[in-house]
């Protein structure tokens, strides 16, 4: 059973292991996977700016291995919109506010993208989202995200004309996190109720760190 | 950045912008035929990829074609012979009809229906693929005699189309079906799905072999399935049971 864990700043020394596992597997996805070279690194761990101590991740664990995850940033600071892709906003126009996070690194393992794993996933983000008072999530995401986002049952507002990244159409938007998303994209996800953990020390209930 | 290029964004905000005003299909259809015609796009369709057991026209969401063109592509069944169609399920991105390819040789029934698209004005097209989540598979395929397609144009449509087709899909997404089958039936597909015979099963729930056999055999039936191993597929599919 997939269980979506929130890592910070004040968890994290727990997850140290989980963290390198979700470092390689980013370097997997958008570097190998997705063609994405500037982010290449010799060591494989994708690791960029923002992995400092403001971000927080959603991982999805599955009997201790990461399957997936995502990392959210607060827009206050200088984050990957304002610094990398603000051409992608119409009007230089970047959203930002205390209640406004962006997202960034999103992905589910090869694997696992056949069943529910991002339903479940998308679903812990606007849990945790409506938990924290969040408004709205800003992300750069290709365009082939917005019909699953909305099948997923997120507002999202774009925030641009869709624009070539890397050759692919990518799109700057805004996803609105609301009760009714969140319960559109549990059912979808085969949910009934929360699936969000929130750990101080998770050593003794992951063994896969522990070990 | 030409003021053409501002144009093109203007539009297709205060075009997605309107989307959330319309609440019918005419008036979705009517909006994308005001904002559609400014690119040059006089025709288009919006629908889901048929099954191979599925028929096109149970899955158009909207569509402005010339009406001989839409009997004609519907009665001969040429969405199984459509060059755009077959590409439209192997991408995610958007593509000019004139880039599904296919060989006239081995396939001139590709060639057909392209040939006879053109003999209604469809000469060139943009198809939008939309591949969603659980293996949801539509398009939106827009056509015209001379549409003005650039890469300063494409990026509009794009965006347009999309919200286009989730204002469609909103109020058109019929009501959740009830799920057809009992909750005996549900349970006797599970245990199969699991790989259990009728007899292993039956011993599980406490009821004869006989019983589990005239559950799987309704289901068959509600699922116009051939065979209990169908019947599974069916509704893990549909989602009417879960693992």
């Amino acid at each position: 059973m997939t269980s979506i864990h929130v890592i910070t700043r004040n968890n994290r020394a727990g997850y140290t292991e989980v963290l390198e596992e979700y470092f390689r597997l980013r370097h997997d996805v958008f570097v190998e996977e997705r063609g994405w070279r500037d982010l290449a690194r010799p060591d494989g761990r994708e690791v960029d700016a923002y992995d400092d101590d403001h971000a927080t991740y959603l991982i999805a664990l599955d009997g201790g291995r990461v399957i997936g995850g995502l990392r959210l940033y607060p827009t206050l600071r200088p984050h990957m919109i304002s610094q990398s892709f603000p051409h992608l906003v119409r009007d230089g126009r970047i959203l930002r506010g205390p209640t406004v996070l962006e997202c960034t690194r999103y992905f589910i393992v090869r694997e696992r993208r056949m069943g529910r794993a991002d339903c479940r996933l998308l679903a812990a983000f606007q849990e945790f989202c409506l938990e924290e008072g969040i408004t709205e999530v800003t992300a750069v995401v290709e365009m082939w995200w917005l019909p699953r986002w909305h099948q997923a049952g997120f507002k999202v507002r774009p925030l641009g004309l869709p624009t070539q990244v890397e050759d692919q159409p990518c799109i700057a938007a805004a996803i609105r996190i609301s009760e009714e998303s969140l319960h559109q994209v549990r059912r979808l996800a085969g949910l009934r109720g929360p699936c969000l953990l929130r750990e101080a020390s998770p050593l003794r209930k992951v063994p896969h760190v522990a070990a | 950045m030409s003021g053409r290029r501002l144009d093109h964004t203007a539009e297709a905000f205060a075009f997605i912008e309107e989307l959330d005003r319309l609440a019918s299909p005419q008036e979705i259809i009517d909006a994308m035929e005001r904002s559609f015609a400014r690119f040059g796009f006089e025709n288009f369709i919006m629908t889901g990829l048929p099954h191979p057991d599925q028929r096109i026209e149970s899955l158009v969401l909207l569509k402005k074609w010339p009406l001989g063109w839409y009997q004609r592509y519907t009665r001969s069944g040429y969405d199984r012979y459509d060059p755009v169609i077959r590409l439209c399920r192997q991408t995610v991105q958007p593509f000019e009809w004139s880039e599904a390819r296919y060989d006239p040789e081995a396939n001139p029934k590709a060639a057909l229906v392209m040939h006879e698209a053109a003999e209604f004005g469809m000469r060139q097209g943009y198809c939008l693929p939309v591949h969603g989540l659980n293996g949801f598979e539509a398009c939106l395929s827009m056509g015209g005699s001379s549409p003005d397609l650039t890469p300063r144009t494409k990026p509009a449509l794009h965006l347009m189309a999309m919200y286009a087709f989730e204002r469609a899909r909103l109020i058109l997404a019929p009501s959740p079906r009830p799920n057809p089958l009992t909750p005996r039936e549900r349970e006797a597909l599970r245990w199969a799905a699991l790989g259990k015979s009728a007899a292993d099963t039956g011993e599980i729930l406490g009821v004869t072999e006989r019983t589990i056999t005239a559950h799987i055999a309704s289901a068959c039936q509600k699922l116009s399935a051939a065979n209990k191993t169908q019947a599974v597929a069916k509704a893990l599919q549909h989602r009417l049971i879960e693992m």
